[in-house]
């Protein structure tokens, strides 16, 4: 047991826990201060006398007394695309190629991880089991998910990617928006043939939906309060387990190394003895159990699930990939908080800010919006390329 | 000001990827009408310094000038159109289109049709189009090509595809032609008949050339001058025969072990 | 096996070469041509009839006759046969009319994905533009700005008069490539497969545009759409006119919906030839020159001095322009638009009529455009309408017991166009990426002078390498 946790486990361990402390706390405190000073600036504005109307505060305070849960929602839906970004980005590093299908691969995931606890539920496992036995029950479901999810992707690369992979860079991508429409109505056709209906809803139990008080601090008469669902706990929890896992994976093992060199360059990595097609596969795999365990974790959170649920959270998780340096898993970290945050944002001020006149219907498109920004001003993102450079 | 002559001239140019120096401060000119070649072994940035030359790359240091203009900054099409032409290390043709076709694009600065033109087919355009398709059809004639016009360059020998690259590059009038490698892959039979054709478009077409060259016959046998370049820069510069006994070029294609023995440690410094 | 598929392709080369013979091709067009028409007009409701009517045009596109009769049978088909089976089941026109719009659309597509290689995944954002600015400036809508979506009088009075729709279309055009224009300039920069995703991304922020801005002021109505959209006005006389010739050939008066969509199909079709005679007027010139060369080799292409940014917006505004055109009429043949009809499925559709047919080769976009409306219009459907009709029969599968009453209703083939643009993108991509019928490029050099043949002697001739491409396109 000494020798698996030497200093470099240890170290491989640390560092990415450390990007995430540092990584959530400067993203928060930016945009906190940011959304205070606008608030600031709007005081005594329409916006303003609209916000005393509706909410019998000022709208300096309305921020403020929101900020935390605003906050604490920013951080999970990060964590969430960070962990679909993770996907693309492991996929992109290896082979320059943007996996357009896995955003179906993530409703995979989901709607695997769903049926089996409606089945679950169906045979009385579910109603009264304790929490514990539920958390049990919800993991069981975050494996299923990602074992079909990571079969799916395998099952993909190799019928409808591999036979493309020496052809002009768009054919294959041509061939993944194929593979991702085959599969939404793939989806649609298998749940509307067994259940008879595609959107499914997963069940309650266990104790998910309770809300933890972390604080509740007096302000002006209100108070602000600062609780968090435990489902979005477990969001967290699990999504920092798997960036943990594979930072860990890809920097400190064998395996890793052996993906790293196929990045790098597939001939001469083929030349020093490695199998290519076996370390292209394993990538699939382990993007696809990711998205997969993502997709899960996302009907957790937002409870119901359609066959095209993974269009949005995939175009999004691709956005905060590249934001964060397309190739670079601490990239695809960074920029999923950073637009996770974001988009939560914009969710829930820009309604209150603009007095109505832009919904949070717009949160949708901020994502193609910052998407646009960044290639034009930084394709290689905040981070730059690591894993995958190519000469 | 620069000698009138002068047609090009690159000064203390560096390139960098990364912290790899690709050209490191090349100092470079070329006369109207000479046929130039840098040698050199692979890796050694040659390849590079006709990115920085041709606008692919932007050198971040040293300045470029033909015929007075500054090239630094301008993009590889203002290049071509002020009369800078190309061919690749390894052939880039327009697989898919014809012979002909591919050099008709060789002629996209120099034709002035517009798209008001090109779908009214009025007279001019039908006139300009005629007379495009007439040159090319003489620079393929040139090259040595005939009967291949219609083919798709993709379907073409090697040793065709060359040729017609040269005859795309010619389509521009360009002033000055850099050929990169452009014997790579040729038997002597063909070798031959390319540097007879380099001569004739120096002296029928008063074209200057500029090579990348490994092969030693080629170097020799057409070059006026020579530029030896290694880890980015250049180190020697001179007539064939003064490099041909330049130890620090034998130096730099065979390793100091070799120089020792060749030149018993008589000349150290050059 | 071997000998016997040799002996079948034999017969084949045989046949096609006795169908190819002197007055031979004439007599086998025309007799299909009647054979499709008599079909269609005597069993209006035969699939196979309007399947053998609609491969007529293919055949008399592939079979050798003169340039005018094909040209006269072209004609004959698109401005007599199809108006006149049209209005006689007028389900075929629908099915006419989609195929005209979505093949415009493909050849407007094809200009950009097919001819410059830019893959482009957000097209219908300019359909959606030429549509909304005459659904805007064409409706009550600009008098209700001010109104909730849902609660407009229908008493207001249009903002235009119903001609200036055919002024709009050319403001359609304008519009459309100057929205091309702007977004381009800042993402065409950008390598291939980030300009599909921005231009996926554009074509959902005109979608979220079009379904919001309902406020801060009706602009758009939101996701209801606008209703009505006014339609060209049509002179009395000349429907009197048609009716008069039309009535005893179609054997039922025909209505004043009828002859709108007789309209836009014709109005379709020109703006077809239109975009035909474009495109393959500047393929064949500078532009078009530098468009493929692009595509072939960026870098190659910049070094003989093609301006990259400038050629890509130049594609990129004339494919939109025709997409706003067609948005135009589209608004105006179904007086209704809605942000539903723009959306990324749409943009798919029309990309995998484009990858079916052929990237670059304007027959091929049009029989791939034809091919996915039918399927879908024509197949989908029609299987749609056989579950439905088994759901309500006692029929049981044999062997798995299974009684088609049971199948889910949300089992609806007409609802799985996304299966059938994924597989036809797939499948291409993998088996066929040059499509059904592949691009050529043109003949440019006098073939008397191909006998002469290089002076090199590892030289193939030129005919073997002719089959090579053939055989590997």
């Amino acid at each position: 047991m000494r020798r698996v946790f030497n200093s470099q486990t240890i170290r491989e361990i640390l560092r990415p826990l450390g990007q995430i402390v540092v990584f959530v706390t400067a993203s928060g405190v930016v945009l906190s201060l940011l959304i205070l000073l606008l608030a600031l600036l709007l005081r005594g504005s329409a916006a303003d006398q609209a916000t005393i109307e509706r909410n019998g505060m000022d709208i300096f305070t309305y921020t403020l007394v929101n900020l935390p849960q605003v906050l604490i929602d920013g951080v999970t839906i990060g964590f969430v695309y960070a962990a679909i970004a993770l996907g693309y980005t492991m996929v992109y590093g290896v082979l320059e190629f943007i996996n357009f299908a896995h955003s179906e691969i993530f409703a995979i995931g989901a709607f695997v991880g769903v049926e089996a606890l409606i089945f679950l539920e169906s045979a009385g496992m579910l109603s009264g089991a304790s929490n514990l036995s539920a958390y049990l029950w919800l993991i069981l479901a975050i494996l299923l998910g990602m074992i079909a999810a990571g079969s799916v992707a395998i099952l993909v690369e190799m019928s409808a990617y591999r036979p493309l992979r020496h052809a002009p860079r768009l054919v294959p991508l041509i061939s993944a928006i194929g593979v991702s429409f085959f599969l939404q109505d793939a989806i649609r056709l298998i749940e509307s043939l067994t259940t008879g209906q595609f959107h499914r809803i997963i069940p309650t139990f266990g104790n998910f939906d309770e809300r933890f008080s972390l604080a509740s601090i007096p302000y002006l008469g209100t108070n602000i309060n600062l609780d968090i669902q435990v489902k979005s706990v477990w969001v967290i929890f699990a999504a920092i387990l798997m960036l943990v896992g594979l930072n860990y994976l890809v920097n400190a093992t064998k395996l890793g190394k052996a993906i790293r060199s196929v990045a790098q360059d597939q001939a001469t990595a083929s030349l020093m003895g490695i199998n290519v097609n076996r370390i292209i596969s394993l990538t699939f795999l382990i993007g696809g159990a990711l998205g997969g365990a993502a997709g899960v974790l996302y009907a957790l959170k937002f409870t119901r699930i359609d066959p095209f649920v993974g269009f949005f959270p995939g175009i999004k998780a691709f956005t905060a990939a590249v934001l964060g340096g397309i190739g670079n898993i601490t990239g695809a970290l960074l920029g999923g908080i950073v637009l996770g945050m974001l988009e939560t944002f914009a969710g829930s001020y820009l309604n209150v800010f603009t007095v109505g006149a832009f919904g949070a219907e717009y949160k949708d498109i901020l994502a193609f919006g910052i998407l646009i920004l960044v290639l034009i001003f930084r394709p290689s993102g905040l981070l730059g390329e690591q894993v995958g450079q190519k000469a | 000001m620069p000698d009138d002559q002068v047609l090009l001239q690159a000064t203390g140019v560096t390139k960098r990827f990364g912290g790899l120096i690709a050209v490191n401060k090349m100092d470079f000119s070329i006369k109207k009408g000479q046929i130039l070649s840098i040698i050199g072994p692979n890796g050694a940035g040659k390849t590079t310094f006709f990115n920085t030359l041709t606008g692919i790359y932007r050198p971040e240091e040293g300045e470029i000038r033909f015929q007075g203009t500054m090239l630094v900054g301008k993009r590889s099409d203002q290049i071509a159109a002020l009369g800078i032409s190309r061919t690749f290390q390894n052939i880039r043709l327009f697989g898919n289109m014809t012979v002909i076709e591919n050099i008709l694009v060789g002629m996209f600065t120099r034709l002035k049709q517009n798209a008001w033109g090109a779908i009214s087919r009025n007279k001019a355009f039908l006139e300009e189009e005629a007379l495009a398709h007439q040159k090319a059809m003489t620079l393929m004639e040139f090259v040595g090509l005939r009967g291949v016009g219609d083919e798709l360059a993709r379907n073409l020998p090697y040793g065709v595809q060359r040729r017609i690259e040269i005859a795309r590059a010619l389509a521009s009038d360009p002033k000055l032609l850099l050929l990169d490698e452009p014997t790579a892959g040729m038997n002597p039979h063909e070798t031959q008949e390319a540097m007879r054709l380099f001569r004739r478009l120096r002296d029928e077409l008063g074209i200057t050339i500029l090579l990348i060259e490994h092969d030693m016959r080629v170097v020799m046998g057409i070059s006026e001058g020579v530029s030896v370049m290694d880890y980015g820069q250049k180190i020697a510069e001179g007539t064939p025969e003064e490099i041909r006994n330049n130890p620090r070029v034998i130096e730099a294609y065979l390793g100091r072990e070799a120089i020792a023995t060749i030149l018993d440690g008589s000349s150290e410094a050059s | 096996m071997g000998g016997s598929r040799e002996r079948i392709s034999a017969w084949f080369a045989q046949g096609i070469g006795w169908a190819n013979r002197g007055w031979h091709p004439y007599a086998i067009a025309i007799a299909y041509l009647a054979l499709g028409t008599a079909m269609v007009y005597t069993s209006p409701r035969s699939l196979v009839g309007f399947l053998v009517f609609a491969s007529s045009a293919l055949l008399i596109y592939y079979i050798r006759l003169d340039k005018s009769a094909k040209l006269g049978l072209g004609i004959l088909i698109a401005l007599v046969l199809v108006p006149i089976l049209g209005v006689r089941n007028i389900f075929y026109l629908e099915t006419i009319f989609q195929i005209s719009v979505f093949a415009a659309l493909a050849l407007g597509l094809n200009i950009v994905v097919g001819f410059a290689g830019l893959l482009d995944l957000g097209y219908v954002a300019f359909y959606a533009v030429g549509a909304y600015l005459w659904a805007i400036f064409g409706s009550q809508q600009l008098y209700l700005l001010e109104a909730i979506p849902g609660t407009a009088n229908p008493d207001t009075p249009f903002f235009l008069p119903a001609g200036a729709f055919y002024l709009f279309i050319f403001l359609g055009v304008g519009l459309a490539a100057l929205t091309g224009i702007l977004l381009g300039l800042p993402v065409l920069r950008l390598r291939g497969d980030y300009l599909a995703i921005v231009t996926l991304g554009f074509g959902e922020v005109i979608r979220v545009l079009a379904n919001n801005l309902d406020k801060p002021i009706n602009l758009t109505n939101g996701p209801q759409g606008i209703s009505p959209i006014q339609r060209p006005p049509l002179p009395q006389p000349l429907l009197d006119g048609l009716n008069a010739v039309l009535k005893p050939v179609v054997g039922h008066n025909i209505s004043q919906g009828e002859f709108y969509n007789l309209f836009f199909y014709l109005a379709a079709l020109a703006v077809i030839l239109v975009v035909i005679l474009v495109v393959h007027r500047l393929d064949d010139s500078n532009i078009g020159r530098a468009w493929t060369a692009i595509r072939e080799d960026e870098t190659a292409a910049i070094a003989m001095g093609v301006p990259l940014v400038r050629m890509k917006l130049a594609a990129f505004a004339a494919g939109a322009s025709f997409a706003g055109a067609m948005g135009v009429l589209f608004a105006a043949s179904r007086t209704f638009v809605s942000p539903e009809s723009f959306s990324f499925m749409q943009s798919i559709g029309v990309l995998s009529m484009v990858i079916l047919g052929g990237l670059g080769s304007i027959p091929g976009v049009i029989v791939g455009a034809a091919v996915v409306v039918i399927l879908n219009l024509q197949v989908l459907q029609g299987l749609s309408l056989y579950l439905s009709e088994l759901r309500q029969s006692d029929a049981v599968i044999p062997i798995i017991n299974f009684a088609w009453k049971n199948l889910s209703t949300q089992l609806d083939p007409a609802k799985y166009q996304r299966m059938l643009f994924g597989l036809i993108l797939i499948l291409m991509m993998i088996y066929r990426p040059a499509g059904l019928i592949p691009a050529e490029r043109r003949k440019r050099e006098l073939r008397s002078e191909n006998n002469v043949n290089l002076d090199d002697d590892n030289q193939a001739s030129p005919s073997s390498h002719a089959e090579e491409a053939h055989n590997a396109g």
